[in-house]
């Protein structure tokens, strides 16, 4: 995704697009193959080494004054691409986006391409061993999971029809997991995941190393202090840190320089004491 | 932290096809609060287990977020974990 596309997909809602979700982009990319390559062997995607390089020890390298420019450039570089990927091996035009609960239902409603089904994240697999079914793929992308045992459930339930699949997104939502959308590789959407902050491969260079891995959904936090009761409860909710308890005022504050908008702290509070509201209201932390 | 982190994962103990499969294992990668780890199937590269898509091993891969709590090496039942600075 780049700029051009925040700006003029649908409103600013790239992935509002049914387009970019549909069998013809598949086969104009020739993306059953690319992707199947890419998934056969995805978590060695940032320890095998592409053009001389892996992400072992990125932070160090990031660290070095020039080399750090470089090594940034270049990452991201290929997670913006929009060429026609080539190389299955590397992150190539994989890049997304965190959004609310409201937007994923509206992508399962009138988007997102059948079959639809839920399978493994990989990334708490890789980072953590554990295998938990609460990432949605569509179209091409269930169809090729569905030949990779690692990433299917035990329960055989993995096919969901829409309506079951926006009521395992809200489950998941509930829990405080991060909504995402992606394209993987541009311009194909295929994964809608609910993510976990270390965990997620995707979050992980945004939220360490400051590198555009993924976006700031389009909306951003507001409190309505007069209803917060500092009950704390979604302190413990915000997996980017961006919510405190102030002792002082009895209530809870936010910095919202690191609120990401995934909106799942709304959820843990039962006096209406927070809302989302589009981040272009809110011109200091307008960027994405 | 001026010194940069090293963390070792002894392969010859814990990696597919040797005395322990990772897989079946993971203390490392739980306790661990920044994920500094990463599961993986093994490289071509790795002399000692050779590309195999059904060996899997673990590369220290966040070095530079380590905490250097050290909980990794107290947690790990084959003391197959170095870290040192
Ligand atoms: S404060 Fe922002 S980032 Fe944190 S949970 Fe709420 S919406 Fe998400
Ligand atoms: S959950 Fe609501 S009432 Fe409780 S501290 Fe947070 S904002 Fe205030
Ligand atoms: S020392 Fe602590 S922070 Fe570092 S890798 Fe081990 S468990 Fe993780
Ligand atoms: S704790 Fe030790 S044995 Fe277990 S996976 Fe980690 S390195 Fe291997």
């Amino acid at each position: 995704m780049c700029e051009a596309c925040l700006r003029h997909g649908t409103a600013g809602k790239w992935y509002l697009n049914a387009e970019n979700y549909s069998n013809e982009i598949v086969e104009k990319y020739n993306l059953r193959d690319f992707l199947m390559e890419q998934y056969l062997n995805f978590e060695q995607m940032s320890v095998r080494k592409v053009g001389g390089m892996n992400a072992v020890g990125l932070g160090y390298k990031l660290q070095m004054p020039l080399i750090g420019k470089v090594v940034k450039h270049f990452a991201e570089n290929v997670v913006h691409s929009q060429r026609p990927p080539k190389n299955p091996l590397q992150a190539e035009g994989h890049i997304g986006q965190v959004i609310p609960l409201d937007d994923g239902i509206a992508i399962l409603e009138t988007c997102a391409a059948e079959p639809i089904i839920l399978k493994n994240c990989m990334c708490r697999y890789m980072s953590r061993g554990i295998k938990e079914a609460c990432c949605i793929n569509f179209g091409v992308m269930s169809e090729i999971v569905d030949k990779l045992p690692r990433f299917i459930p035990d329960d055989d339930k993995y096919f969901l029809t829409r309506e079951q699949a926006i009521e395992k997104l809200a489950e998941f939502n509930k829990k405080g997991y991060i909504g995402s959308i992606w394209y993987a590789p541009y311009p194909y959407i295929n994964n809608l995941c609910s993510c976990a902050n270390p965990e997620c491969a995707g979050l992980r260079p945004r939220v360490d190393f400051d590198m555009k891995s993924v976006y700031k959904s389009e909306y951003i936090i507001e409190t309505q202090h007069d209803n917060c009761k500092g009950c704390k409860k979604c302190v413990a909710m915000c997996q980017f840190k961006a919510i405190s308890y102030n002792i002082t005022i009895k209530k809870a504050v936010i910095d919202r320089a690191k609120c990401f908008g995934c909106g799942v702290c709304i959820h843990a509070c039962k006096n209406e004491a927070l809302y989302l509201r589009p981040r272009d209201e809110v011109p200091r932390y307008k960027e994405r | 932290m001026a010194s940069k982190t090293k963390i070792t994962i002894d392969h010859s103990i814990c990696s597919g096809g040797k005395k322990v499969d990772p897989r079946a294992c993971c203390k490392c990668m739980q306790i661990c609060e920044p994920a500094v780890f990463l599961l993986h199937q093994t490289l071509d590269a790795e002399e000692e287990n050779p590309y195999d898509p059904q060996l899997w091993s673990i590369t220290p891969l966040w070095l530079s977020l380590c905490t250097r709590c050290m909980k990794c090496v107290d947690v790990c039942p084959e003391r197959a974990v170095r870290v040192s600075w």
